[in-house]
């Protein structure tokens, strides 16, 4: 039998590793996830509202844009949770600041992903820890212990010959206790990344991703997650979801490549899922009656996706309010009724049972989502 | 033809250090050596010892490290070499006798940082202020002349920690590093912290400005009042109690920013949301105060809270810490804090009580640099011209080590154990300027290696002693020499 590779923090496989794509603009819940099984759904979006038909069943109440059939299977697998009215408090419906307050992980200094790696009661994380694909590292990861921006495999590369490895190494020999061990860690990570530079990468299990960036940035997350570097956080964007006017045209091909990029994630990653979660947020959701040019203003509660391993832990969940105008808030958006940080805090307190999380999410009260 | 003096030299001294690395055949990688001049120029003469000595040790500890000739300048400050070091200990003692004009001229195009009023910040992106200080900050640590004071500005800005990342602290921030740490980094204690008090970065940042007394019933925000007793004052172990964080919050509620005062970086004093009942901080009365008296709460809290022991004695460990090692002894930090109470905290006599400690002369090389001053200390150490940019920036945040941006308001750790993660990203960086492929930032290797009389020498500059056995097999070896000793661990310590 093939002996499992050890991740570079010496606890095995149990490094887990935190996928967060950050839907950018305000991504529509209900053209996500819509709520088929609510008649007032069908009311207020006279024009673009989806048909219970086409949908793909969740629950009673609500299903998947038929254009996220990808994900069908994820589904029916009980690998997928979808979170509805979920957001932050942030109610200026400004994208500017309601990122930053989401990043942040509320009124803090450093982002909750920065937080999370940094306030360990263990060794904190690794050089490799975290991983922003993009030119820039976001706010949910500043403060972070080590953090790498990165568009190609080629900005992680490590910059030394292997002669200049080498040599590092007779230098390094004689140091002993914690520095040495780190040194010693850091030459295993040496030897695992000139692996990644020096073999193709292939897809498994028939995966197949397309051409564009977010494909592309998928591919390359479980590259990396696959290589056991010791990443434990990857973030990465998908925008183009402000969808003020002719909201189908605008959002149509970002739904599909929303749900076939994740699909085809899970399919390559496969087993390694069971310590992989992909988290997919956005800023807000979109106010619930379309406007006169067929498309969404910006609202407040919106949708959250958990994609994990198969099994029991797949639902939906929704504190749904209802979308009679009573129950809808400011200019008639869907309410906040599920934290994001409560769809969070478990998902890094199993990733890292021994971060600190009141120093993660200050000033939050947990309640389960 | 006869041999030229160039060859001659050439061969002669590929020989002489083949022979120290024990290879028969001079590789490929002596390029430095080819061509070296007559003699190496007066001003650079890099330490000969087998440890490190006392030059070298001043150096690493009060400066972001060695440059080419600052060992030569310190010699000729006295004869004596004990004489000379406590020569340069005193002028970096006094900044301001320094002329530092060139350094000022070089930060002058980071123009976001020259915003007047305070308000004038609010017209950049934060993205942009904060590049620009960083890059500032980076640009100061390698080619400012107050290198103490440097030193210091780093201490207290994570002393008093300010995240730039929450809220308006975006474009506070900035002012605060200008007008409140720079400006008392190297005067007196008590005066540095009233001024990060009446900071306005700081009453957002620990959110004072929330602190406000309306009716008997409200009650005080406590987040500032708790930070000043427990990291910028008497320390976690400083024998204050809850009730001292309650009644300290109380005096100093009804602070804020004023939107009227709001563009001269002032703060006000609004009597309306003060508590003006009277209050008992560690043990000492503070009366009952009408109106504007109020305010007078603020100037009993820091003056109890300054001439506590307990801070005499915070204050002396974290600089212990910084200075000696990350387990100083405690005749050391009883020196230390004895001063400070003695000079009610007056920061040039602390800092030369501190060096004139024997802890302080015996612990050498023993310091794990953190990132920023590692980066800073290559720079200086290869006379680097570098535009403080991007590829430095990310390297910072590869090491986790961006000024400013420690996520919560302890700043960032001192000790070992919490940097010796990055080495990854160490050995990249040093790799990477070594080979000279560091965007933005060069430096003439062929120069430096002449300039220092060959690449043991060389070596000895950049390590501040000799260079072992190993270590000389190592990079006579090496296509990259300078890049394999800014990697290799005797750099990674100061």
């Amino acid at each position: 039998m093939k002996e499992p590779k050890a991740y570079l923090h010496g606890n095995g496989d149990l490094q887990k590793t935190l996928v967060v794509v950050f839907l950018r603009g305000g991504a529509d819940g209900l053209a996500l996830v819509p709520a088929v099984g609510d008649d007032d759904y069908h009311r207020l979006r006279p024009r673009i509202a989806i048909a219970e038909k086409t949908a793909i069943r969740l629950d009673e109440r609500f299903g998947l844009n038929p254009l996220m059939s990808a994900l069908k299977p994820a589904v029916e697998e009980g690998a997928l949770t979808t979170v509805h009215c979920v957001g932050s408090e942030d109610d200026t419906r400004s994208h500017f600041e309601a990122q930053d307050l989401m990043e942040h992980g509320g009124r803090a200094g450093g982002g909750w992903l920065g937080r999370f790696l940094r306030f360990r009661e263990k060794a904190s994380a690794g050089a490799l820890s975290a991983v922003a694909l993009g030119t820039a590292v976001p706010e949910s990861l500043r403060g972070a212990p080590s953090a790498t921006a990165m568009r190609s495999i080629n900005d992680f590369a490590f910059s030394g010959s292997n002669d200049f490895v080498r040599s590092l190494q007779s230098l390094y020999q004689k140091q002993s206790g914690v520095f040495g061990a780190r040194a010693n860690d850091t030459f295993r990570a040496l030897a695992r990344l000139r692996e990644v530079h020096t073999k193709d990468y292939s897809p498994a299990n028939g995966a197949e991703y397309s051409s564009g960036r977010f494909a592309t940035d998928l591919r390359l997350a479980a590259q990396l997650i696959k290589a056991r570097l010791g990443v434990e956080a990857i973030t990465l964007d998908l925008g183009g979801w402000d969808s003020h006017i002719s909201q189908g045209p605008a959002i149509t091909p970002n739904i599909t490549r929303l749900a076939d990029g994740l699909a085809a994630f899970r399919q390559d990653m496969g087993a390694e899922m069971k310590h992989t979660t992909v988290v997919v947020m956005s800023e807000f959701g979109r106010r619930v009656t379309e406007n006169s040019v067929l498309g969404t203003d910006h609202g407040r509660g919106g949708v959250m996706f958990v994609m994990g391993q198969n099994g029991s832990k797949g639902r939906t969940i929704a504190n749904w309010p209802g979308l009679a105008r009573k129950n809808l808030v400011g200019p008639g958006d869907l309410p906040v009724t599920t934290n994001y940080r409560d769809v969070l805090f478990p998902i890094l307190s199993e990733h890292a049972p021994d971060a600190d999380m009141a120093k993660v999410f200050p000033d939050h009260k947990p309640e389960p989502a | 033809m006869g041999l030229d003096r160039r060859t001659f030299l050439k061969a002669g001294s590929t020989v002489a250090l083949a022979g120290t690395a024990g290879c028969t055949q001079a590789p490929d990688a002596l390029w430095p050596l080819t061509g070296l001049p007559e003699k190496p120029p007066a001003d650079f003469t890099p330490p000969n010892a087998e440890s490190i000595d006392l030059i070298s040790h001043v150096i690493n500890r009060l400066t972001f490290g060695p440059t080419p000739q600052l060992r030569t300048n310190i010699q000729r400050l006295a004869k004596r070499e004990e004489e000379a070091v406590d020569q340069f200990i005193q002028q970096q003692l006094a900044p301001d006798s320094i002329d530092d004009r060139r350094v000022e001229h070089r930060v002058r195009i980071f123009e976001t940082l020259n915003s007047e009023p305070i308000g004038e910040f609010y017209e950049f992106q934060p993205s942009l202020l904060r590049e620009e200080l960083t890059r500032a900050t980076l640009m100061r640590a390698v080619y400012s002349k107050r290198q103490l004071f440097e030193v210091m500005v780093r201490f207290w800005s994570d002393h008093f920690s300010i995240d730039i990342s929450k809220g308006e602290c975006k474009w506070l921030k900035p002012a605060d590093d200008r007008d409140i740490i720079r400006p008392h980094a190297m005067g007196t204690f008590s005066e540095l912290l009233t001024a990060t008090a009446k900071s306005q970065a700081m009453l957002t940042y620990l959110d004072g400005r929330e602190n406000r007394i309306r009716k008997p019933s409200d009650k005080p925000n406590e987040n500032y009042a708790r930070e000043l007793l427990e990291l910028h004052t008497l320390g976690i172990d400083g024998g204050y109690s809850q009730k001292d964080i309650m009644e300290t919050a109380r005096c100093l509620s009804g602070w804020r920013i004023g939107r009227g005062l709001f563009q001269n970086g002032n703060v006000q004093f609004e009597p309306g949301l003060h508590d003006s009942r009277a209050k008992t901080v560690l043990g000492q009365a503070i009366p009952a105060r009408k109106g504007l008296e109020g305010q007078k709460d603020l100037d009993d809290v820091l003056r109890i809270v300054t001439g506590h022991p307990a801070t005499a004695r915070h204050i002396a460990t974290k600089l212990c810490r910084r200075f000696i090692s990350d387990d100083p002894p405690a005749l050391a930090i009883d020196a230390v804090a004895a001063k400070f109470t003695q000079t009610k905290g007056a920061i040039p006599d602390v800092l030369r009580a501190l060096f004139h400690t024997k802890a302080f002369w015996n612990h050498r090389g023993v310091k794990f640099k953190q990132p920023l001053h590692l980066i800073a200390s290559a720079l200086r150490v290869t006379d680097a011209e570098t535009n403080a940019g991007k590829p430095l920036l990310n390297f910072l945040t590869r090491m986790g080590h961006m000024p400013f941006e420690y996520p919560s308001p302890d700043g960032y750790p001192e000790n070992a154990e919490a940097w010796q993660g990055t080495l990854l990203w160490r050995w990249n960086f040093a790799a990477r300027l070594g080979n000279g492929q560091m965007a933005g930032t060069r430096h003439d290797r062929v120069r430096l290696a002449k300039r220092s009389g060959g690449l043991a020498k060389l070596a000895a500059h950049i390590l501040g002693r000799r260079p072992s056995q190993e270590e000389l097999t190592a990079i006579n070896t090496s296509e990259n020499p300078i890049g394999l000793l800014l990697a290799s661990p005797g750099f990674q310590c100061s």
